[in-house]
């Protein structure tokens, strides 16, 4: 974050250079998991073959199909090399590629994550500024007790009171799942149908995201807006919207950039609950069922690909930092 | 006998409604429509020809089929087979196959697939097939219709062993060559069946549509597609119903908590009976030093109020008169050996036959699965109780490949909370819970408990096809069991499914998720 550096990189070559910096952390996760996982108690097998004891000569065969009966240490050298040739195995669970399993899975969690942050980013930059405003009055106050009492709600139960109010007295919307389970849909109507699904879960998620988006913008905008700079435009005669948005606003956008970063970290925990209770078939979801199934692939192939779109959407934000702020530079 | 008179009364009043206002008269059976079925986990695939697992079966009930269906009653009817020529000595059975049977894929099914799958797949591969596998001496198949099974000796189970859960006939031209890589074949994931309905589409952990198979050997069915809604959260799967997303909730999917929600709702019908049973227990370590005694057994056994189990963590559904089989075969109950007879709740007599074992204090622990809610409650219930007469109980919870691993395979246990259910007979699913196991087994009984008189008595049983003599041989095993009590049985399950209203024509087998193909809209 030095400002002296004299040759300065390009945008490309920065981001080269740290997504080969990515590399080794991946393989470190990649193996930490891979023994952490194999090395936990349970057996896949076993939860397969149903309830009624079975020949040993099946267990055996399931064992060499899955190639469970090697080695751990053969397994996961076996396992880093397929990795690296796009093969992330079979699920036990679903009978599909690990890859387009987690893929399309993420794609579902991905889409709910971004409409529910973008909606939240909107809603609690708002709710922020009118706070900052009018810091201290009523709107102020129930702009806080909003952001305090919406990210202390947990999402099962605010998604449970979506649901009773929404779905079942309302009946405005559908209590859950990706799409209407009778209807076979095609153009518009498809699209249409899987919007309204997704309307319920995307509030419940967004709850958590516009409180804390609130807080920041909030608290960064007051702070902001006492500042030398902002007193000094004041003093220079600017309307005080032209204060509020073109120096304070601009300012504040750092922190908002953080924390839209940071709600992508937490793809997976945050969306396991959210996707639970409106049977949202997701990547959150999928990692639930695998633990419980013991699905060792797709385990691993979820934490993989989660660990990389978290790689990747970090140095996104360094990247947008840049943009935003004069002072940060590529180094 | 409560419950017997509560539900009387319900059924009673029921129908007094149903009259008064006309409902029931003769209705016909109207073609159309599509019947959402809710279930709590997506299957891991959908051959019913390799595994036990609850969900691959209730998808694939009504995709393939088996040589008999059984009825209400439990008895074996033709699905098939037509009919069935049986030698004196009940050891020779002669299947005559319908005619002009096809797979979903247009082949011809004949005897040679339901050889095939007697011979080179259940056995292999399905749990409940093992049984028997070890009955059966030879498979003839004369001609295309006619299969002619030989047995080494009679086997009472072995006709209703023959329904689609135990022994799914399997399409011979699409297993064949892939027996030895059967997890990754098209037919594990795609099903080819004879059923009343054809496999369509698997949306992976969202739904499984199945429609109506045209050609199918019986009426065909009246609805045009089942479809299954995978929908994992208990109380999500209850708004979906509420809201009418899907029509219909087996009990095994029903969280009991929400009866009362859904009791008087004229929106839905709310069946409530035992048609297979199932038993709930614990198993006892009889390895360990003080549980190997049969007085401390006893002990606890007095100590467990199971009347109260099944007010608190089965809203007051269930049976606790029950001996060490249950007591919902007529087969398998006595008065005499009712626990509830012999081992009623009694904390005082329970200190003395402590005392009697020279038992001063006992520090034990229970392995519960975390994520079942019911065996949770009773295992507090049990902690609580066991506390006032000096034993304390610790709550192991351990989520269930873990618990397979503990108890079955390493039998690192003292008490450890299970449902196993019969599958139709006291043979095929109860014998395996007293009989002498080879230790490391999972789903068999995991006491260690082993005594020549019951493992001989019980094999003998299950070659008697004659009731009233069968019945005779497990009075001589109650009369050991219910002395021994190898496991701490609390009660028999009562099931209960919940259904839209207009829903006509479901539970028409003995198992709720069968025929399918006779449930119809009456809107």
């Amino acid at each position: 974050m030095s400002s002296s550096n004299s040759g300065g990189r390009s945008l490309g070559q920065y981001a080269l250079l740290r997504i080969a910096q990515a590399i080794p952390l991946i393989i470190a996760i990649i193996i930490i998991n891979f023994l952490l996982i194999n090395l936990a108690p349970g057996d896949p097998i076993t939860a397969l073959v149903g309830e009624f004891p079975v020949p040993a000569e099946y267990a055996e065969q399931m064992r060499t199909e899955f190639g469970l009966d090697q080695n751990i240490f053969i397994r996961l050298v076996k396992y880093i090399g397929n990795v690296f040739r796009g093969n992330l195995g079979f699920s036990f669970n679903y009978r599909i590629p690990v890859l387009t399993l987690v893929l399309g899975r993420l794609a579902r969690t991905m889409i709910l994550m971004i409409s529910s942050i973008v909606f939240a980013t909107i809603i609690g930059m708002l709710f922020g500024i009118l706070a900052a405003k009018y810091k201290n009055t009523i709107i102020d106050n129930i702009a806080v007790a909003f952001s305090t009492i919406g990210y202390s709600i947990p999402v099962f139960w605010s998604g449970q009171i979506l649901i009773l109010i929404f779905a079942i007295w309302l009946g405005w919307f559908p209590s859950g799942g990706l799409q209407s389970i009778r209807a076979d849909y095609s153009g518009f109507q498809f699209y249409w149908d899987r919007a309204i699904h997704m309307i319920l879960p995307m509030l419940a998620l967004s709850l958590r995201y516009i409180a804390l988006t609130t807080r920041v913008t909030r608290t960064s905008l007051i702070e902001n807006l006492s500042s030398d700079f902002v007193l000094a435009a004041k003093s220079r005669g600017i309307s005080s919207k032209g204060v509020l948005f073109r120096h304070g606003l601009r300012n504040s956008l750092m922190p908002i950039v953080t924390i839209i970063g940071y709600h992508f970290t937490f793809i997976v925990a945050g969306s396991a609950l959210v996707e639970t209770v409106f049977g949202w078939p997701g990547v959150g979801r999928l990692l639930y069922t695998s633990i419980s199934a013991r699905d060792y692939p797709t385990l691993i192939g979820i934490l993989l690909i989660v660990s990389i779109v978290v790689i990747i959407v970090t140095l996104l934000t360094d990247i947008i930092y840049a943009y935003i702020d004069p002072r940060v530079k590529y180094e | 006998m409560k419950n017997n008179l509560k539900t009387i009364f319900i059924i009673t009043l029921v129908l007094v409604f149903a009259f008064s206002f006309g409902v029931v008269r003769a209705e016909t059976p109207q073609e159309g429509g599509d019947l959402v079925i809710g279930i709590g986990e997506n299957p891991d695939h959908l051959n019913p020809g390799i595994t036990t697992s609850y969900p691959v079966a209730a998808v694939t009930a009504n995709v393939y089929s088996g040589l008999v269906w059984r009825a209400e009653d439990g008895s074996p009817q033709p699905q098939l087979a037509e009919s069935w020529d049986v030698s004196e000595d009940n050891t020779v059975f002669t299947f005559h196959l319908k005619e002009n049977i096809t797979w979903h894929d247009g082949e011809a099914f004949t005897s040679e697939d339901v050889k095939f799958s007697f011979e080179e797949v259940l056995p292999e591969f399905h749990g409940r097939f093992q049984d028997v596998h070890e009955f059966i001496e030879d498979i003839e198949t004369p001609d295309d219709n006619t299969v002619v099974i030989a047995l080494t000796e009679a086997y009472a189970p072995f006709l209703v062993s023959l329904e689609v859960y135990d022994a799914p006939i399997m399409p011979k031209h699409l297993l064949e060559g892939n027996l030895d890589n059967i997890s990754e074949a098209d037919i594990t994931v795609e099903p080819v069946g004879t059923g009343p309905f054809q496999f369509v589409e698997w949306e992976r952990g969202d739904r499984i549509v199945l429609e109506r198979n045209e050609n199918y050997f019986d009426d065909n069915a009246y609805l045009d597609r089942v479809l299954f809604n995978i929908i994992p959260d208990s109380a999500s799967r209850i708004s979906a119903l509420e809201t009418g997303q899907i029509d219909y909730l087996w009990g095994f999917y029903f969280p009991r908590a929400e009866i009362p929600r859904f009791q008087d709702d004229p929106n839905f019908e709310m069946w409530q009976g035992v048609r297979i049973p199932a038993l709930w227990f614990a198993f006892f370590n009889l390895e360990h030093p003080e549980l190997g005694d049969p007085l401390v057994r006893q002990a606890l056994m007095h100590a467990t109020d199971r009347d109260l189990i099944i007010e608190l963590t089965q809203e007051g559904l269930g049976d606790y008169n029950v001996g060490p089989m249950g007591g919902a075969f007529d087969l398998t109950y006595f008065e005499e050996y009712d626990y509830s007879n012999l081992y009623p709740f009694d904390l005082d007599k329970a200190r003395e036959l402590l005392d009697e074992a020279g038992v001063d204090e006992l520090d034990i622990s229970v392995v519960v699965d975390p994520n079942r809610d019911d065996l949770m409650g009773a295992a507090e219930i049990m902690q609580d109780l066991y506390s006032q007469i000096g034993v304390n109980l610790s709550i192991d919870t351990q989520e269930r490949a873990v618990m397979i691993e503990s108890v079955y395979e390493n039998r690192d246990y003292d008490l450890s909370l299970q449902s196993f259910t019969s599958g139709g007979d006291p043979a095929v699913g109860y014998h395996r819970l007293y009989i002498t196991q080879e230790f490391g087994t999972p789903f068999v009984g995991a006491t260690g408990y082993s005594n020549e008189d019951v493992d001989r008595i019980l094999a003998e049983a299950a070659t008697i096809p004659f009731h009233d003599e069968r019945k005779e041989k497990y009075r001589e095993a109650m009369d050991i069991l219910s002395t021994d009590v190898p496991l701490l049985v609390l009660y028999e399950e009562e099931s209960v499914d919940v259904n839209d209203v207009n829903l006509r024509g479901l539970r028409q087998g003995l198992d709720v998720r069968s025929r399918l193909d006779k449930v119809w809209w009456a809107q």
